[in-house]
């Protein structure tokens, strides 16, 4: 069983957030892990209902979201939280609490979760029928440092999923499926937000060796 | 990039464009010298212009750490870089960080999605290069010049000019006159680049490093600072072709543009290279058991290991749990040996003079705090002057005075300049210096900064 870990999804509505995390959920817990889904939707019925969409009202959301997905990562649950969770500032105040934090920004763009408009809200919200809607007339501020950066445009859910589940693997979150047979290579992986390689793949390590040679010279080694 | 905006005319007319000028190295109060001996008539015509006033480097105070936390405008607990070369946390390898291991956005990428045009030559830990709204040029950390440019294709162009990453220090090691030499031709080599990117180009942020002085310094600063009859000229005249080149600099700024100079770190002469692990494994902290006919390193620490340093006078605590063959427990284990281990090296002798090495030891959360936090050292020395702690684990003695590396870094001394505006605070950090450029060109600045605006409006 993996240790407790929180995977935070944020994202525009209808991105694909609860989609693609359903999906992940069910990996990680057919994998013999304790899982929680905290849906941003579903909270809003219960743990924060009366908050509007103020951005002190948001925040409150994201931030009880974020104690409580605290809680059952301290007790090696994963947790998972989808919720839009526009403001970087409340996002970097949950990970401030919580040491084994994934952020997953699922950068679908505004155009794309508009003509998709699964729950019809960008249509109302266009036509101003929904006051302060992310993306139309309050802000949505993207990760400047999420570890996951999933591009869900001409692609399916699972693909997406699978994208997070193979990070999670390579960087230790969570324990490969044993083989039964040889997988496809994975069509894409997920990049960081940042469009820099990821760390790993910055050197080879022949450049790695060369770069550690100058540094030595410097008396930086 | 996808989110660039289209660029708009800044409201009211008139670009309000910033050019910032790196010079690794350079103390304050050696500027200060050389303005008041009449050997940098360019810069003091500069300064004039403006204020200038010292800054404080980074912890550990080397050229990465403090020029990451310059360009994010955070802490390390923050940005994530805390050294030439770094532990990945619950293993024992060892990787050298770079800008896709910075966690926090450098200014030019946040400028950048706010739709200013940037050019950003030779910054320290800009590999692998970000792409930006513009044209970026990587430092040292990269591995060749076709893979240090942001678009690829202007690598041909800076090799069609003789542009040159840095200089080679190998060759310090074999005749500092052919390392002078190369200094005085790559310098030439980036000013000429720097002139032409920055007269060909369209940009609102312009930012240029010069690594020569901070290579001149670490060869021959006590040449210089003992008036040696051979190099002394011969260092002056380095920093004759730099007051020239900062004079051409000059030439450029109109009244749309702010200029800002800074260096990183102040420099003194190497009194001993200390190597710390020598006299952790000497006194029961640090135990090894290297493959046989390897070098004792990181890697092959066992679990009687309490402690372990890497460069420059970072500790790490063998921590359980944490480290892969940690045995201090955490909690309570931790602290009391985190404490006795401060204090015995409070009390490091150099064997020669018997002269206190170490002055100051920083537990991580009195220099740290931010997302990133976990990664740092456990234990950061502030040396005495002149004492350079290094991270070697295969030295026989605990220090060593050499006759190649003779300048070292610290962590006072640092400068700052901004033409046209007062500085406004007394104790400057590194953290201190991007506000002010988001204030100058108008841009929001992102949450969660650390440096505080330090200029008048």
């Amino acid at each position: 069983m993996s240790r407790g870990f929180t995977l935070w999804f944020t994202g525009l509505s209808g991105a694909g957030k609860t989609t693609i995390g359903e999906i992940v959920e069910q990996t990680i817990r057919e994998r013999g892990n304790k899982v929680e889904m905290l849906d941003g939707d579903v909270v809003r019925t219960h743990l924060s209902k009366g908050l509007g969409f103020s951005r002190e009202d948001r925040d409150t959301n994201i931030l009880r979201i974020g104690w409580v997905c605290e809680v059952l990562t301290r007790n090696d649950v994963v947790a998972i939280a989808t919720a839009i969770s526009p403001y970087r500032q409340a996002r970097e105040q949950v990970r401030a609490n919580i040491p084994a934090f994934v952020e997953v920004y699922i950068a679908t763009s505004l155009e794309e979760c508009a003509r998709r408009d699964v729950k019809g809200l960008y249509k109302k919200a266009i036509s101003g029928e929904i006051p302060s809607f992310t993306g139309v007339s309050d802000p949505y501020e993207p990760p400047a440092s999420a570890e996951i950066v999933v591009q869900t445009e001409g692609r399916t859910p699972e693909e997406s999923a699978g994208d997070i589940v193979s990070w999670l693997e390579a960087h230790g979150y969570l324990t490969p499926a044993p083989k039964a047979a040889p997988e496809p290579a994975p069509v894409a992986v997920a990049v960081p937000v940042s469009s820099a390689p990821s760390s790993s793949s910055a050197y080879s390590e022949e450049e790695e060796a060369e770069v550690s040679k100058r540094l030595e010279d410097l008396g930086y080694m | 990039m996808q989110w660039f905006a289209r660029r708009q005319s800044a409201p009211g007319g008139g670009a309000r464009r910033v050019l910032a000028i790196g010079i690794d190295g350079v103390p304050y109060s050696f500027a200060m010298r050389q303005i008041a001996e009449g050997r940098m008539p360019n810069l003091a015509r500069i300064f004039q212009a403006g204020t200038v006033r010292p800054l404080n480097s980074s912890w550990p105070f080397v050229s990465s750490v403090a020029w990451s936390s310059f360009m994010t405008g955070c802490n390390p607990g923050k940005h994530n870089i805390y050294g030439f070369v770094d532990r990945r946390l619950n293993t024992y390898d060892v990787f050298l960080p770079n800008s896709s291991t910075m966690k926090r956005e450098p200014i030019w990428c946040e400028l950048s999605k706010a739709g200013k045009e940037v050019v950003v030559m030779n910054v320290p830990v800009t590999y692998p290069p970000r792409q930006v709204n513009g044209l970026m040029v990587s430092c040292f950390l990269s591995p060749s010049l076709e893979k240090a440019t942001y678009p690829k294709e202007l690598a041909g162009r800076l090799q069609q000019m003789g542009y040159k990453i840095d200089a080679d220090a190998a060759i310090a090691r074999r005749n500092k006159d052919d390392f002078m030499k190369e200094l005085h031709h790559v310098l030439e080599r980036r000013a000429a680049v720097m002139f032409e990117l920055m007269d060909s180009e369209p940009w609102d942020f312009f930012m240029s490093h010069i690594m020569e002085t901070d290579r001149l310094h670490h060869f021959f600063w006590e040449y210089m600072e003992n008036n040696d009859p051979y190099w002394a000229p011969q260092f002056y005249d380095f920093y004759e072709k730099v007051d020239t080149i900062l004079g051409q600099v000059w030439e450029r700024v109109d009244e749309n543009t702010t200029l800002v100079i800074l260096s990183d770190h102040g420099f003194c002469t190497v009194r001993k290279e200390v190597y710390l692990n020598t006299w952790l494994r000497e006194n029961g902290w640090l135990s090894t058991e290297p493959a046989p006919g390897k070098p004792p390193s990181i890697a092959s620490i066992t679990p009687a290991t309490r402690a372990y340093s890497m460069d420059p006078g970072r500790v790490f605590i063998n921590l359980r749990g944490r480290e892969p063959r940690g045995s201090v427990e955490p909690g309570a284990d931790y602290e009391r040996v985190r404490q006795q281990l401060s204090d015995e090296l409070l009390e490091l002798r150099d064997p020669d003079t018997g002269e206190k090495m170490v002055q100051r030891v920083y537990k991580r959360e009195e220099i740290y705090h931010g997302e990133n936090y976990q990664n740092a050292p456990d234990l950061v020395i502030s040396p005495t002057t002149g004492y350079a702690f290094k991270g070697a684990m295969d030295r026989e003695h605990l220090t060593y005075k050499g006759d190649v590396l003779i300048g070292e870094h610290t962590f006072d001394d640092a400068l700052l300049y901004v033409s046209g505006h007062d500085i406004v605070k007394s104790t400057l950090t590194m953290e201190d210096v991007v506000p002010a450029v988001y204030n100058l060109m108008r841009v929001p600045q992102p949450d969660g900064l650390d440096g505080a605006l330090v200029i008048s409006a």
